[in-house]
Protein backbone atom coordinates (compact mmCIF):
# COMPACT_ATOMS: atom_id res chain seq x y z
CA UNK A 1 0.00 0.00 0.00
CA UNK A 2 2.04 2.65 -0.77
CA UNK A 3 0.23 4.69 -2.66
CA UNK A 4 0.82 8.66 -2.57
CA UNK A 5 -2.38 10.05 -0.88
CA UNK A 6 -4.26 11.98 -3.60
CA UNK A 7 -3.89 15.39 -3.19
CA UNK A 8 -6.29 17.86 -1.50
CA UNK A 9 -7.37 20.72 -3.36
CA UNK A 10 -9.24 23.62 -1.34
CA UNK A 11 -10.82 26.04 -3.42
CA UNK A 12 -10.25 29.47 -1.83
CA UNK A 13 -13.18 31.54 -1.73
CA UNK A 14 -13.28 35.22 -1.51
CA UNK A 15 -9.78 35.62 -2.12
CA UNK A 16 -9.37 37.70 -5.49
CA UNK A 17 -6.64 35.88 -7.35
CA UNK A 18 -7.16 36.67 -10.57
CA UNK A 19 -5.11 39.39 -11.45
CA UNK A 20 -7.52 42.06 -12.90
CA UNK A 21 -6.63 44.45 -15.57
CA UNK A 22 -6.01 48.20 -14.48
CA UNK A 23 -8.75 50.64 -15.55
CA UNK A 24 -7.53 53.98 -13.83
CA UNK A 25 -3.87 54.06 -13.29
CA UNK A 26 -3.62 56.43 -10.59
CA UNK A 27 0.05 57.96 -10.46
CA UNK A 28 1.48 60.54 -8.09
CA UNK A 29 -1.55 62.02 -7.86
CA UNK A 30 -1.60 65.78 -5.52
CA UNK A 31 -4.59 67.70 -5.08
CA UNK A 32 -4.50 71.16 -3.70
CA UNK A 33 -7.47 72.99 -1.72
CA UNK A 34 -5.97 76.40 -2.17
CA UNK A 35 -2.41 75.57 -0.34
CA UNK A 36 -3.73 73.04 2.07
CA UNK A 37 -2.91 69.47 0.15
CA UNK A 38 -5.34 67.07 0.39
CA UNK A 39 -4.21 64.15 -1.53
CA UNK A 40 -0.54 63.16 -1.33
CA UNK A 41 1.48 61.49 -4.26
CA UNK A 42 -1.34 59.13 -4.10
CA UNK A 43 -0.46 55.56 -6.60
CA UNK A 44 -2.70 52.71 -6.95
CA UNK A 45 -4.84 50.95 -9.60
CA UNK A 46 -8.20 50.50 -9.98
CA UNK A 47 -8.81 47.01 -11.07
CA UNK A 48 -11.35 47.00 -14.18
CA UNK A 49 -14.94 45.36 -14.01
CA UNK A 50 -15.28 45.09 -10.16
CA UNK A 51 -16.18 47.71 -7.45
CA UNK A 52 -13.49 49.58 -5.71
CA UNK A 53 -14.23 50.98 -2.26
CA UNK A 54 -12.50 54.03 -0.60
CA UNK A 55 -12.73 54.05 3.29
CA UNK A 56 -11.09 56.32 5.27
CA UNK A 57 -12.20 59.03 8.33
CA UNK A 58 -13.72 62.24 7.37
CA UNK A 59 -11.08 64.58 5.93
CA UNK A 60 -8.54 61.68 4.74
CA UNK A 61 -9.46 62.58 0.87
CA UNK A 62 -12.14 60.08 -0.17
CA UNK A 63 -14.18 62.74 -2.10
CA UNK A 64 -11.56 64.72 -3.20
CA UNK A 65 -10.06 61.34 -5.15
CA UNK A 66 -13.45 61.15 -7.23
CA UNK A 67 -13.67 64.77 -7.60
CA UNK A 68 -10.39 64.29 -9.21
CA UNK A 69 -11.11 61.07 -11.31
CA UNK A 70 -13.77 63.33 -13.25
CA UNK A 71 -12.56 66.84 -12.64
CA UNK A 72 -15.61 68.26 -11.18
CA UNK A 73 -12.93 70.65 -9.12
CA UNK A 74 -12.14 72.38 -12.12
CA UNK A 75 -14.97 74.47 -11.53
CA UNK A 76 -13.25 76.03 -8.25
CA UNK A 77 -10.51 78.19 -9.66
CA UNK A 78 -8.17 77.84 -6.63
CA UNK A 79 -8.04 73.77 -6.44
CA UNK A 80 -5.52 71.83 -8.67
CA UNK A 81 -4.07 68.36 -9.07
CA UNK A 82 -0.50 67.14 -10.19
CA UNK A 83 0.01 63.73 -11.35
CA UNK A 84 -1.34 61.55 -13.40
CA UNK A 85 -4.77 59.89 -13.71
CA UNK A 86 -4.62 57.07 -16.71
CA UNK A 87 -7.72 56.07 -18.38
CA UNK A 88 -7.48 53.68 -21.32
CA UNK A 89 -4.03 55.14 -22.23
CA UNK A 90 -5.17 58.72 -21.52
CA UNK A 91 -3.94 61.28 -18.94
CA UNK A 92 -7.41 62.29 -17.85
CA UNK A 93 -5.64 65.25 -16.12
CA UNK A 94 -4.17 67.17 -19.35
CA UNK A 95 -5.39 70.13 -20.32
CA UNK A 96 -6.09 68.77 -23.62
CA UNK A 97 -8.81 66.10 -22.80
CA UNK A 98 -11.93 66.31 -23.56
CA UNK A 99 -13.74 67.14 -20.42
CA UNK A 100 -16.63 66.20 -22.35
CA UNK A 101 -15.35 62.83 -23.48
CA UNK A 102 -14.32 62.57 -19.94
CA UNK A 103 -17.63 62.64 -18.43
CA UNK A 104 -19.04 60.50 -21.20
CA UNK A 105 -16.39 57.93 -19.70
CA UNK A 106 -16.74 58.42 -16.28
CA UNK A 107 -20.35 58.73 -14.52
CA UNK A 108 -20.86 59.90 -11.07
CA UNK A 109 -23.65 59.64 -8.48
CA UNK A 110 -23.49 61.88 -5.27
CA UNK A 111 -24.71 61.44 -1.36
CA UNK A 112 -28.29 62.90 -2.17
CA UNK A 113 -30.54 61.89 -4.85
CA UNK A 114 -29.92 64.70 -7.25
CA UNK A 115 -32.85 64.10 -9.98
CA UNK A 116 -33.84 67.09 -11.95
CA UNK A 117 -37.37 68.91 -11.82
CA UNK A 118 -38.71 66.90 -14.78
CA UNK A 119 -40.27 63.96 -15.93
CA UNK A 120 -38.18 60.30 -15.14
CA UNK A 121 -38.18 59.68 -18.90
CA UNK A 122 -36.45 63.49 -19.69
CA UNK A 123 -34.27 62.50 -16.41
CA UNK A 124 -32.64 59.32 -17.78
CA UNK A 125 -32.53 60.97 -21.86
CA UNK A 126 -31.18 64.25 -20.73
CA UNK A 127 -27.74 63.63 -21.35
CA UNK A 128 -28.71 61.21 -24.63
CA UNK A 129 -29.89 64.21 -25.94
CA UNK A 130 -26.53 65.83 -25.69
CA UNK A 131 -24.63 63.10 -26.78
CA UNK A 132 -26.22 61.11 -29.74
CA UNK A 133 -28.40 62.29 -31.95
CA UNK A 134 -30.66 59.16 -31.74
CA UNK A 135 -34.39 58.26 -32.88
CA UNK A 136 -37.44 58.72 -31.01
CA UNK A 137 -37.78 54.54 -30.70
CA UNK A 138 -33.86 54.38 -29.92
CA UNK A 139 -34.19 57.04 -27.16
CA UNK A 140 -37.20 55.16 -25.60
CA UNK A 141 -34.98 51.80 -26.12
CA UNK A 142 -31.32 54.04 -24.12
CA UNK A 143 -34.21 54.92 -21.68
CA UNK A 144 -35.67 51.88 -20.81
CA UNK A 145 -32.40 50.04 -20.88
CA UNK A 146 -30.62 52.42 -18.56
CA UNK A 147 -33.65 52.15 -16.08
CA UNK A 148 -33.56 48.46 -16.25
CA UNK A 149 -29.99 48.00 -15.25
CA UNK A 150 -30.82 50.89 -12.25
CA UNK A 151 -33.41 47.86 -11.54
CA UNK A 152 -35.86 50.60 -11.39
CA UNK A 153 -37.89 49.62 -14.58
CA UNK A 154 -41.02 47.62 -13.65
CA UNK A 155 -41.81 50.77 -10.90
CA UNK A 156 -41.54 53.71 -13.35
CA UNK A 157 -42.20 51.90 -16.44
CA UNK A 158 -45.83 53.21 -16.06
CA UNK A 159 -45.25 56.69 -15.62
CA UNK A 160 -42.45 57.92 -16.90
CA UNK A 161 -43.87 60.83 -18.06
CA UNK A 162 -43.98 61.61 -13.82
CA UNK A 163 -42.36 64.04 -12.45
CA UNK A 164 -38.68 62.30 -10.96
CA UNK A 165 -39.62 64.34 -7.81
CA UNK A 166 -42.46 62.28 -7.18
CA UNK A 167 -40.37 59.20 -6.26
CA UNK A 168 -39.10 58.02 -2.97
CA UNK A 169 -35.46 58.69 -2.19
CA UNK A 170 -33.97 55.05 -2.84
CA UNK A 171 -36.08 55.40 -6.71
CA UNK A 172 -34.60 58.82 -6.97
CA UNK A 173 -31.08 57.80 -6.13
CA UNK A 174 -31.52 54.62 -8.79
CA UNK A 175 -32.53 57.31 -11.18
CA UNK A 176 -29.20 59.08 -10.96
CA UNK A 177 -27.91 55.54 -11.26
CA UNK A 178 -29.84 54.86 -14.72
CA UNK A 179 -28.51 58.89 -15.48
CA UNK A 180 -25.04 58.31 -14.92
CA UNK A 181 -25.46 55.46 -16.87
CA UNK A 182 -27.38 55.88 -19.56
CA UNK A 183 -24.37 57.60 -21.73
CA UNK A 184 -22.60 53.91 -21.54
CA UNK A 185 -19.69 55.12 -19.40
CA UNK A 186 -16.66 52.47 -18.38
CA UNK A 187 -16.73 53.84 -14.91
CA UNK A 188 -18.62 54.67 -12.60
CA UNK A 189 -18.00 56.83 -9.03
CA UNK A 190 -20.56 56.58 -6.18
CA UNK A 191 -19.89 59.16 -3.39
CA UNK A 192 -21.45 57.90 -0.39
CA UNK A 193 -24.51 56.94 -2.80
CA UNK A 194 -26.84 55.27 0.16
CA UNK A 195 -25.90 56.87 3.03
CA UNK A 196 -29.75 58.70 3.04
CA UNK A 197 -31.21 55.87 2.03
CA UNK A 198 -33.36 52.82 4.61
CA UNK A 199 -31.94 49.80 4.47
CA UNK A 200 -34.22 48.07 1.69
CA UNK A 201 -33.56 51.31 -0.59
CA UNK A 202 -29.70 50.54 0.34
CA UNK A 203 -29.78 46.52 0.05
CA UNK A 204 -31.27 47.37 -3.40
CA UNK A 205 -28.58 49.59 -4.69
CA UNK A 206 -26.08 47.51 -3.11
CA UNK A 207 -27.46 44.44 -5.24
CA UNK A 208 -27.43 46.69 -8.37
CA UNK A 209 -23.79 47.45 -8.09
CA UNK A 210 -22.84 44.10 -7.97
CA UNK A 211 -24.88 43.43 -11.10
CA UNK A 212 -23.24 46.71 -12.68
CA UNK A 213 -19.54 45.86 -12.28
CA UNK A 214 -19.67 43.08 -14.82
CA UNK A 215 -20.04 46.40 -17.39
CA UNK A 216 -18.59 49.16 -15.41
CA UNK A 217 -15.48 49.85 -12.90
CA UNK A 218 -17.00 51.14 -10.07
CA UNK A 219 -15.24 53.47 -7.40
CA UNK A 220 -17.41 53.63 -4.18
CA UNK A 221 -16.69 56.20 -1.67
CA UNK A 222 -18.49 54.99 2.18
CA UNK A 223 -18.15 55.83 5.61
CA UNK A 224 -19.87 52.38 6.03
CA UNK A 225 -17.31 49.99 6.48
CA UNK A 226 -19.41 47.03 6.32
CA UNK A 227 -21.09 48.26 3.05
CA UNK A 228 -17.29 48.53 1.37
CA UNK A 229 -17.13 44.81 2.85
CA UNK A 230 -20.12 43.66 1.45
CA UNK A 231 -19.88 45.27 -1.98
CA UNK A 232 -16.05 45.87 -3.03
CA UNK A 233 -13.32 43.64 -4.27
CA UNK A 234 -10.80 45.85 -3.33
CA UNK A 235 -10.41 48.61 -0.84
CA UNK A 236 -8.16 51.59 -0.64
CA UNK A 237 -7.64 53.00 3.17
CA UNK A 238 -6.98 56.91 2.67
CA UNK A 239 -5.73 58.78 6.12
CA UNK A 240 -4.97 62.82 6.14
CA UNK A 241 -4.57 62.29 2.00
CA UNK A 242 -2.48 59.46 2.11
CA UNK A 243 -3.16 56.03 0.57
CA UNK A 244 -2.38 53.96 3.65
CA UNK A 245 -3.03 50.13 2.21
CA UNK A 246 -4.68 48.82 -0.99
CA UNK A 247 -5.33 45.56 -1.39
CA UNK A 248 -8.13 42.46 -1.95
CA UNK A 249 -11.31 43.40 0.48
CA UNK A 250 -11.22 40.28 1.88
CA UNK A 251 -7.13 41.15 3.14
CA UNK A 252 -8.15 43.98 4.22
CA UNK A 253 -10.84 43.47 6.66
CA UNK A 254 -9.71 40.20 7.73
CA UNK A 255 -5.91 40.80 7.91
CA UNK A 256 -4.96 44.29 7.11
CA UNK A 257 -1.13 44.93 6.40
CA UNK A 258 -1.00 48.48 8.47
CA UNK A 259 -1.54 49.70 12.13
CA UNK A 260 -3.71 52.34 11.00
CA UNK A 261 -5.99 50.25 8.53
CA UNK A 262 -6.11 48.08 11.49
CA UNK A 263 -7.48 50.70 13.89
CA UNK A 264 -9.52 52.10 11.83
CA UNK A 265 -11.56 48.91 10.77
CA UNK A 266 -11.52 47.72 14.19
CA UNK A 267 -13.06 50.65 15.80
CA UNK A 268 -9.84 52.17 17.53
CA UNK A 269 -9.48 55.12 15.45
CA UNK A 270 -8.54 58.24 17.89
CA UNK B 1 3.45 41.49 23.56
CA UNK B 2 1.82 44.19 21.16
CA UNK B 3 -1.65 44.67 22.47
CA UNK B 4 -3.65 46.79 20.10
CA UNK B 5 -4.82 50.36 22.03
CA UNK B 6 -8.56 50.47 23.16
CA UNK B 7 -11.51 50.93 20.95
CA UNK B 8 -13.60 54.06 20.45
CA UNK B 9 -16.41 52.42 22.14
CA UNK B 10 -15.18 50.93 25.58
CA UNK B 11 -18.25 48.70 25.61
CA UNK B 12 -16.36 46.68 22.84
CA UNK B 13 -13.75 45.86 24.73
CA UNK B 14 -15.41 44.67 27.58
CA UNK B 15 -17.50 42.21 25.79
CA UNK B 16 -13.97 41.14 24.13
CA UNK B 17 -12.11 41.10 27.75
CA UNK B 18 -15.52 39.14 28.76
CA UNK B 19 -15.23 36.43 26.40
CA UNK B 20 -11.40 35.70 26.95
CA UNK B 21 -12.05 35.91 30.49
CA UNK B 22 -14.22 32.98 30.19
CA UNK B 23 -11.92 31.22 27.71
CA UNK B 24 -9.41 31.45 31.06
CA UNK B 25 -12.33 30.23 33.03
CA UNK B 26 -13.22 27.42 30.89
CA UNK B 27 -8.99 26.61 31.04
CA UNK B 28 -8.54 26.87 34.39
CA UNK B 29 -11.91 24.15 35.15
CA UNK B 30 -10.34 21.98 32.12
CA UNK B 31 -6.85 22.02 33.80
CA UNK B 32 -8.16 21.18 37.61
CA UNK B 33 -10.33 18.40 36.42
CA UNK B 34 -7.15 16.65 34.49
CA UNK B 35 -5.36 17.34 37.86
CA UNK B 36 -7.89 16.05 40.03
CA UNK B 37 -8.40 13.10 38.12
CA UNK B 38 -5.03 12.26 38.42
CA UNK B 39 -4.65 12.40 41.65
CA UNK B 40 -7.93 10.64 42.45
CA UNK B 41 -6.21 7.99 39.92
CA UNK B 42 -3.09 7.56 42.10
CA UNK B 43 -4.77 7.95 45.56
CA UNK B 44 -7.76 5.52 44.84
CA UNK B 45 -10.13 8.25 45.83
CA UNK B 46 -13.65 7.21 44.67
CA UNK B 47 -15.99 10.21 45.74
CA UNK B 48 -13.29 12.97 44.16
CA UNK B 49 -13.33 10.47 40.78
CA UNK B 50 -17.56 11.11 40.91
CA UNK B 51 -17.46 14.61 41.67
CA UNK B 52 -15.02 15.52 38.63
CA UNK B 53 -17.65 13.33 36.44
CA UNK B 54 -20.40 15.75 38.48
CA UNK B 55 -18.52 19.17 37.73
CA UNK B 56 -18.21 18.60 34.08
CA UNK B 57 -21.73 20.70 33.14
CA UNK B 58 -20.37 23.68 34.55
CA UNK B 59 -17.48 23.09 30.94
CA UNK B 60 -21.04 22.35 29.18
CA UNK B 61 -22.45 25.27 30.33
CA UNK B 62 -19.56 27.64 29.77
CA UNK B 63 -19.30 26.70 26.15
CA UNK B 64 -22.74 27.33 25.50
CA UNK B 65 -22.50 30.83 27.25
CA UNK B 66 -19.37 31.60 25.45
CA UNK B 67 -20.93 30.81 22.14
CA UNK B 68 -24.17 32.91 23.01
CA UNK B 69 -21.80 35.67 23.83
CA UNK B 70 -19.42 35.53 20.16
CA UNK B 71 -22.67 35.41 18.41
CA UNK B 72 -23.96 38.21 19.88
CA UNK B 73 -20.54 40.04 19.84
CA UNK B 74 -20.55 39.08 16.01
CA UNK B 75 -24.10 40.35 15.74
CA UNK B 76 -23.68 43.64 17.42
CA UNK B 77 -20.38 44.65 17.29
CA UNK B 78 -19.94 43.84 13.53
CA UNK B 79 -15.76 43.03 14.23
CA UNK B 80 -13.11 43.25 11.95
CA UNK B 81 -9.87 42.19 11.29
CA UNK B 82 -8.13 41.05 14.59
CA UNK B 83 -11.33 41.13 16.89
CA UNK B 84 -13.27 38.97 14.28
CA UNK B 85 -10.42 36.11 14.30
CA UNK B 86 -10.21 36.81 18.14
CA UNK B 87 -13.94 36.08 18.62
CA UNK B 88 -13.71 33.07 15.96
CA UNK B 89 -10.97 31.62 17.57
CA UNK B 90 -12.62 32.44 20.88
CA UNK B 91 -15.77 29.83 19.71
CA UNK B 92 -13.43 27.38 18.21
CA UNK B 93 -11.28 27.47 21.84
CA UNK B 94 -14.68 27.04 23.78
CA UNK B 95 -15.42 23.88 21.93
CA UNK B 96 -11.80 22.25 22.23
CA UNK B 97 -11.94 22.97 25.90
CA UNK B 98 -14.61 21.41 26.69
CA UNK B 99 -13.68 18.41 25.25
CA UNK B 100 -10.68 18.69 26.86
CA UNK B 101 -13.26 18.68 30.16
CA UNK B 102 -14.24 15.01 28.30
CA UNK B 103 -11.08 13.46 29.14
CA UNK B 104 -10.98 14.62 32.43
CA UNK B 105 -14.07 13.09 32.69
CA UNK B 106 -13.41 9.83 30.85
CA UNK B 107 -10.52 9.53 33.07
CA UNK B 108 -12.30 9.85 36.68
CA UNK B 109 -15.05 7.69 34.96
CA UNK B 110 -12.27 4.61 34.93
CA UNK B 111 -10.60 5.56 38.55
CA UNK B 112 -13.05 2.75 40.44
CA UNK B 113 -11.98 0.01 37.46
CA UNK B 114 -8.84 0.92 38.88
CA UNK B 115 -9.17 0.87 42.57
CA UNK B 116 -7.41 -2.57 42.95
CA UNK B 117 -4.51 -2.14 40.65
CA UNK B 118 -0.93 -3.26 41.80
CA UNK B 119 2.06 -0.68 41.30
CA UNK B 120 3.07 -1.31 37.68
CA UNK B 121 6.06 1.23 36.18
CA UNK B 122 3.48 2.82 33.83
CA UNK B 123 1.72 4.25 36.85
CA UNK B 124 4.27 6.37 37.83
CA UNK B 125 4.74 7.74 34.58
CA UNK B 126 1.31 9.10 33.95
CA UNK B 127 0.93 11.90 36.51
CA UNK B 128 4.32 13.82 34.54
CA UNK B 129 2.42 13.15 31.40
CA UNK B 130 -0.54 14.77 33.17
CA UNK B 131 1.97 17.44 34.16
CA UNK B 132 2.53 18.62 30.71
CA UNK B 133 -0.10 18.04 29.04
CA UNK B 134 -1.95 19.97 31.30
CA UNK B 135 1.03 22.88 31.35
CA UNK B 136 0.25 23.42 27.95
CA UNK B 137 -3.51 24.32 28.46
CA UNK B 138 -2.47 26.53 30.81
CA UNK B 139 0.06 28.24 28.76
CA UNK B 140 -1.70 27.73 25.31
CA UNK B 141 -4.73 29.28 26.85
CA UNK B 142 -2.37 32.41 28.48
CA UNK B 143 -1.10 32.89 25.09
CA UNK B 144 -4.52 33.24 23.63
CA UNK B 145 -5.51 36.10 26.44
CA UNK B 146 -2.07 37.30 25.87
CA UNK B 147 -2.52 37.19 22.06
CA UNK B 148 0.82 35.93 22.08
CA UNK B 149 1.66 33.83 18.86
CA UNK B 150 5.71 32.70 19.71
CA UNK B 151 4.33 31.35 23.40
CA UNK B 152 1.75 29.75 21.32
CA UNK B 153 4.78 28.40 18.94
CA UNK B 154 6.14 27.11 22.14
CA UNK B 155 3.32 25.43 23.32
CA UNK B 156 3.17 23.66 19.72
CA UNK B 157 7.16 22.29 20.36
CA UNK B 158 6.50 20.44 23.54
CA UNK B 159 3.31 17.96 22.45
CA UNK B 160 6.09 15.65 20.96
CA UNK B 161 6.90 14.77 24.36
CA UNK B 162 3.70 14.03 25.61
CA UNK B 163 4.05 11.59 22.50
CA UNK B 164 6.83 10.26 23.54
CA UNK B 165 5.38 9.70 26.94
CA UNK B 166 2.43 7.91 25.35
CA UNK B 167 5.05 5.59 23.39
CA UNK B 168 6.63 4.70 26.50
CA UNK B 169 3.78 3.55 28.41
CA UNK B 170 2.50 2.06 25.58
CA UNK B 171 4.93 -0.22 24.99
CA UNK B 172 5.78 -0.63 28.76
CA UNK B 173 1.70 -1.94 28.89
CA UNK B 174 1.57 -4.56 25.93
CA UNK B 175 4.74 -5.91 27.92
CA UNK B 176 2.87 -5.99 30.81
CA UNK B 177 -0.10 -7.18 29.33
CA UNK B 178 1.56 -10.38 28.13
CA UNK B 179 3.15 -11.17 31.16
CA UNK B 180 0.49 -10.63 33.75
CA UNK B 181 -2.29 -11.67 31.14
CA UNK B 182 -4.60 -11.79 34.37
CA UNK B 183 -4.49 -7.50 34.27
CA UNK B 184 -5.14 -6.97 30.65
CA UNK B 185 -8.54 -5.60 31.68
CA UNK B 186 -6.90 -2.53 34.10
CA UNK B 187 -3.70 -2.22 31.72
CA UNK B 188 -6.44 -1.95 29.09
CA UNK B 189 -8.10 1.19 30.94
CA UNK B 190 -4.55 2.42 31.77
CA UNK B 191 -3.69 2.56 28.68
CA UNK B 192 -7.11 4.41 27.56
CA UNK B 193 -6.12 7.30 30.12
CA UNK B 194 -2.59 7.67 28.76
CA UNK B 195 -4.26 8.14 25.55
CA UNK B 196 -6.81 10.59 26.45
CA UNK B 197 -3.39 12.64 28.17
CA UNK B 198 -2.36 12.48 24.92
CA UNK B 199 -5.12 13.84 22.93
CA UNK B 200 -5.29 16.33 25.68
CA UNK B 201 -1.57 17.50 24.62
CA UNK B 202 -3.44 17.12 20.53
CA UNK B 203 -5.75 19.27 21.55
CA UNK B 204 -3.37 22.10 23.24
CA UNK B 205 -1.93 22.01 19.94
CA UNK B 206 -4.57 21.85 17.62
CA UNK B 207 -5.62 25.44 20.42
CA UNK B 208 -2.31 27.06 19.62
CA UNK B 209 -2.37 26.87 16.21
CA UNK B 210 -5.93 28.91 16.76
CA UNK B 211 -4.33 31.41 18.91
CA UNK B 212 -1.45 32.14 16.23
CA UNK B 213 -4.08 32.44 13.84
CA UNK B 214 -6.02 35.24 16.00
CA UNK B 215 -2.73 36.87 16.99
CA UNK B 216 -1.25 37.18 13.80
CA UNK B 217 -3.17 36.74 11.03
CA UNK B 218 -1.10 34.01 9.12
CA UNK B 219 -1.70 30.21 9.90
CA UNK B 220 1.14 28.25 11.27
CA UNK B 221 1.65 25.81 8.96
CA UNK B 222 2.96 29.13 6.64
CA UNK B 223 5.36 30.00 9.01
CA UNK B 224 7.89 27.59 7.80
CA UNK B 225 7.32 28.69 4.56
CA UNK B 226 6.73 32.98 5.63
CA UNK B 227 8.82 34.23 8.35
CA UNK B 228 6.59 35.23 10.85
CA UNK B 229 4.99 38.79 10.04
CA UNK B 230 4.69 39.86 13.75
CA UNK B 231 1.59 39.79 16.14
CA UNK B 232 -0.91 42.08 14.24
CA UNK B 233 -4.19 43.69 15.23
Amino acid sequence: MNETAPAIRIETVGQDTVARDVKIDIRDLNFYYGKAPALKSVSFGVPSNAVTSIIGPSGCGKSTLLRTINRIFELYPEQRATGEIIIDGANVLDRGYSLSGLRRLVGMVFQKPTPFASSIRSNVGFALNYYDRLSKSELNDRIEDALRQAALWDEVKDKLSHSALSLSGGQQQRLCIARAIAVRPEVLLLDEATSALDPISTAKIEELIDELRERFTIVVVTHNMQQAARISQSTAFFHLGELIEFGNTSDVFTNPREQRTRDYITGRYG
Amino acid sequence: MQQGREHTLKAFDQDLDRLRALISQMGGLAEHAIGEAMRCLMQRDLDGADRIVQEDVKLDALEVETERQAVQLIALRAPMAGDLRDVVAALKISGVVERIGDYAKNIAKRVPLLENVGSIEPLSLLPEMARISTEMVHNVLDAFVERDADAAVRVCERDHAVDDFYDSIFRTLLTHMMENPQTIGQSAHLLFVAKNLERVGDHATNIAEMVYYAATGDHMADRIKNPVRGNQR
